[in-house]
């Protein structure tokens, strides 16, 4: 039952290493999660090191080239030039950044808050407290989380930042559900109710031995959401309330490109082609983890 | 059995109903695209889209000719004392309107008084000097000017007609003591005018529909449209695919010049291009905003624009501009050169500025409209050139509408827009009353905030002349004074570009720049359905 408590014993780390090893087995058993694996770490290499890897860095800043416009794809610019004459390629690859960005940034905020929420209001359920919390959390999760993201987007300026804030105001009741779920579940296992008998600290009972008992889930949520996350961030930038010029975003990309359509596809499809290779990365990601710690209990 | 027999004669009917109206409109009509807000009364529009379907709807005392001139109308003939301080126009008899009344002195009474009181349209051109207008007699009505007025015939092209008594059935409550709201709500989605075109149906962001008044009193030749549709769609893909399927005559100007050449290969298609009597592109800069309100840096900004690029590539056949006023328009001083694109002069002017050691902490904002794809390019283009003499330019896409909202306020107006502005009459006095006189602040074709007070009177002493010549002279002055404030950056006077179904359709324009001939038509003038034609047997 205690699982994960075990793992972390520092007291055990054969075991641990031991716990690794299988893991990692279970793993790489399965094709596809070790395709996302690779997929996911060369998106973030190809991200830190863009101005390395990428034919004409100058182009990700504020560059125009007219006599260089609508290019095909060809040998010297692999996924053809826009309206501007940027490369596309070097375009998505920088785009990158903001994507991993987004992700990171608004998981990293989401999940602690929406586990905390999700931990108070799961062990102190039948309070006030956790009535409250959790009423607020099911109206925040009543509304479509792009048409909230949407919402929010749009009474501020237009920015990377604003965008994230956006996005982490319609993700956290996600997990707060989650956790909330679970917690409800395990609180009055024997576990926990002999640990109560000591007299231990609620706050302790809850961080030390209930959370630990979610962290399968909310990891493998967390891997599962990271290309969703990017997607939204991706629809906003389409409408306009995502990084602003020149910085490249795939959604802006790919909204510029629609206007040329079906002619010049290339500045829409290619884009729009590495929001797919991104979301799917994740998700394959994010299945073999889920694989893996589901097939170990 | 009978109810069968009744089942069957209602479909039929029904169908045959669908098929007349389908038939109807497709038979018969030019469609053409603009964007939205397009307010139709003549006492509130004045942008392009409103011009269009004014034209259509409304008639005017005198109607402009392609080469810039005006002659007789509604009036069909006019005369002025000496002091130029009275005008009696003779108007013409037995002009109905849509309703079937016929048009009197006392309709044009009315829709100047109803025009100055409300203050917003047209009405800066006439409320400074019209002083009062009285009704002679059933056909003959006179104005009397507080002061003389140099461009006032000119002018007249924008002065509409409203049938009286029908606007004054449609009063709601408003601030207008006894007329209410002056008809404003009613004729958002109605018209009481006795214009070529009828309001069949106004539907709110979409579209206006307009019919053919058969009665109207200019009469009619074969195959004119019966049907006139302004539609408000400017998504190019949209219109690339509507002109594909020959579900739209005539595109807006707005579209993206990759759009324009792949219409332009489209079988039937054509695509006209034109500079038409003056519209321009301007970058206006905030004059009362860090850092744009440094004359220097204003300058330096001027000399890091690329001019050549613009007018030759992203809008190809247009002119590099020189000065506030477009080459074509009557009254332009042709002694006034083009900015050059010089970033060693402008590196000149920034030390000059105040602002020079400190340029991080003043980021520029700028706006450019979202209905216009191609001020993207200019966009980047200009945030590439400051970035090379060290300023920085953040670039927000703005939808017209929000841009207009922007401009109502000192403080959110950003520190450039890029605006394209029309002349609303052929004569430079108009533009420069639109664009520089303080009166205008607080509009979208003023985000410049010059508020000049020697500028607004030198607009007032030319305006107030008679005299061309002399008037002209001073219009010259206030262009020269203009460049030296640099309160925008004049990029390009704009030519036109449309692409239009040339197999089944006869259009003016079209014919006039085959034929080379200049085309000095005020905004909305290029689309009068009256003088198209349509053949919808060659479709």
């Amino acid at each position: 039952m205690r699982d994960s408590t075990v793992a972390i014993d520092i007291s055990a780390r054969s075991a641990y290493a031991e716990r690794l090893k299988r893991a990692w087995y279970r793993f790489s058993r399965s094709k596809l999660s070790l395709l996302g694996l690779l997929m996911v770490a060369s998106i973030i290499f190809i991200a830190i090191f863009a101005p390395v890897v990428t034919p004409y860095p100058e182009h990700a800043g504020a560059f125009v080239d007219f006599g260089n416009t609508m290019h095909p794809p060809s040998l010297e610019h692999p996924f053809g030039t826009d309206a501007m004459g940027r490369d596309i390629l070097t375009r998505c690859f920088f785009a990158f950044r903001g994507a991993l960005i987004m992700g990171i940034v608004v998981l990293a905020i989401v999940v602690p808050i929406g586990t905390a929420v999700g931990l108070f209001g799961g062990y102190f359920e039948g309070k006030w407290f956790s009535t409250i919390v959790m009423r607020v959390t099911d109206v925040f999760l009543a509304i479509p989380p792009l048409v909230l993201a949407l919402a929010i987007a749009a009474l501020l300026k237009p920015t990377l930042t604003n965008s994230m804030i956006a996005v982490c105001i319609s993700w956290w009741p996600w997990y707060a559900r989650l956790v909330y779920g679970m917690t409800v579940s395990v609180r009055n296992e024997p576990f926990v109710k002999a640990v109560e008998l000591t007299g231990m600290n609620r706050f302790k009972i809850m961080f030390s031995e209930i959370l630990p008992n979610h962290l399968g889930p909310i990891l493998t949520k967390m891997t599962l959401d990271m290309g969703w996350v990017i997607l939204t961030g991706a629809s906003l930038s389409f409408v306009g309330l995502g990084e602003q010029p020149p910085t490249p975003a795939l959604g802006t990309m790919v909204s510029d490109g629609a206007k040329y359509l079906p002619t010049y596809w290339w500045i829409s499809v290619f884009p729009a082609l590495m929001i797919v290779i991104i979301i799917l990365s994740f998700n394959l990601l994010g299945d073999g983890i889920r694989e893996m710690l589901t097939s170990g209990e | 059995m009978k109810r069968v027999f009744l089942t069957g004669k209602f479909l039929a009917f029904a169908l045959i109903m669908i098929a007349v109206f389908c038939f109807g409109q497709s038979e018969s009509i030019i469609r053409a695209t603009e964007d939205w807000p397009t307010y139709i009364d003549p006492a509130v529009g004045s942008d392009f889209s409103d011009c269009i379907a004014i034209v259509n709807l409304y008639d005017s005392l005198v109607f402009p000719n392609a080469d810039g001139s005006v002659g007789p109308h509604l009036a069909t003939h006019w005369d002025v004392t000496p002091d130029g301080l009275t005008w009696t126009f003779y108007l013409r008899q037995g002009v109905k309107f849509h309703s079937g009344n016929e048009l009197t002195a006392e309709d044009v009474v009315f829709s100047v008084e109803r025009l100055l009181t409300m203050g917003e349209g047209f009405a800066y051109m006439f409320e400074p000097f019209i002083d009062e207008v009285v009704a002679l007699d059933p056909y003959t009505v006179q104005f009397k000017m507080k002061k003389p007025y140099g461009p006032f015939l000119s002018t007249l092209v924008r002065l509409y007609i409203l049938e009286k008594d029908l606007v004054l059935q449609h009063l709601d409550s408003g601030p207008y003591g006894e007329f209410g709201d002056y008809g404003r709500k009613w004729l958002l989605e109605h018209d009481a005018g006795s214009g070529p075109y009828m309001v069949e149906e106004v539907k709110m962001e979409e579209y206006v529909l307009t019919k053919k008044f058969d009665d109207w009193w200019g009469g009619w030749e074969p195959n004119a449209p019966e049907y006139f549709k302004e539609m408000a769609t400017a998504d190019p893909v949209t219109i690339r695919t509507l002109v594909a399927k020959k579900e739209l005559e005539i595109t807006d100007e707005l579209q993206p010049m990759e759009s324009y050449e792949a219409m332009a290969k489209m079988p039937g298609v054509e695509v006209v291009r034109f500079v038409p009597g003056g519209m321009n592109l301007n970058l206006m800069l905030h004059t009362r905003k860090p850092p744009t309100d440094d004359v220097h840096f204003r300058r330096a900004l001027a000399y890091a624009v690329d001019y050549k690029t613009i007018a030759n590539i992203i809008f190809p056949g247009s002119l590099v501009a020189r000065g506030p006023v477009p080459q074509t328009l009557p009254g332009h001083d042709s002694s006034i050169q083009p900015w050059e694109f010089n970033l060693d002069k402008a590196r000149e002017e920034l030390k000059k500025s105040k602002y020079y050691g400190q340029l991080d902490e003043y980021p520029l904002t700028l706006s450019w409209c979202a209905e216009v794809p191609e001020e993207e390019k200019i966009a980047l283009m200009l945030q590439a050139n400051f970035a090379r003499i060290g300023v920085k330019l953040e670039i927000t896409k703005k939808p017209f509408g929000s841009m207009i909202a922007d401009a109502q306020n000192m403080e959110t107006t950003p520190n450039c827009s890029l605006v394209f502005v029309a002349a609303h009459y052929m004569e430079a006095g108009g533009m420069l009353t639109t664009r520089y006189h303080s009166q205008s602040t607080g509009t979208w074709e003023q985000c410049e905030w010059l508020l000049n007070p020697e500028i607004d009177q030198m607009i007032e002493d030319a305006l107030s002349t008679i005299d061309t010549e002399e008037r002209f002279n001073k219009y010259h002055a206030i262009q020269q004074k203009l460049v030296e404030l640099c309160p925008t950056i004049w990029l390009i006077d704009r030519a036109e570009t449309r692409a239009y179904q040339a197999s089944y359709v006869s259009w003016f324009v079209a014919d006039l720049v085959h034929q080379g001939k200049k085309i000095a038509l005020p905004l909305g003038y290029g689309l009068y359905a009256h003088d198209m034609k349509v053949f919808p047997e060659k479709k």
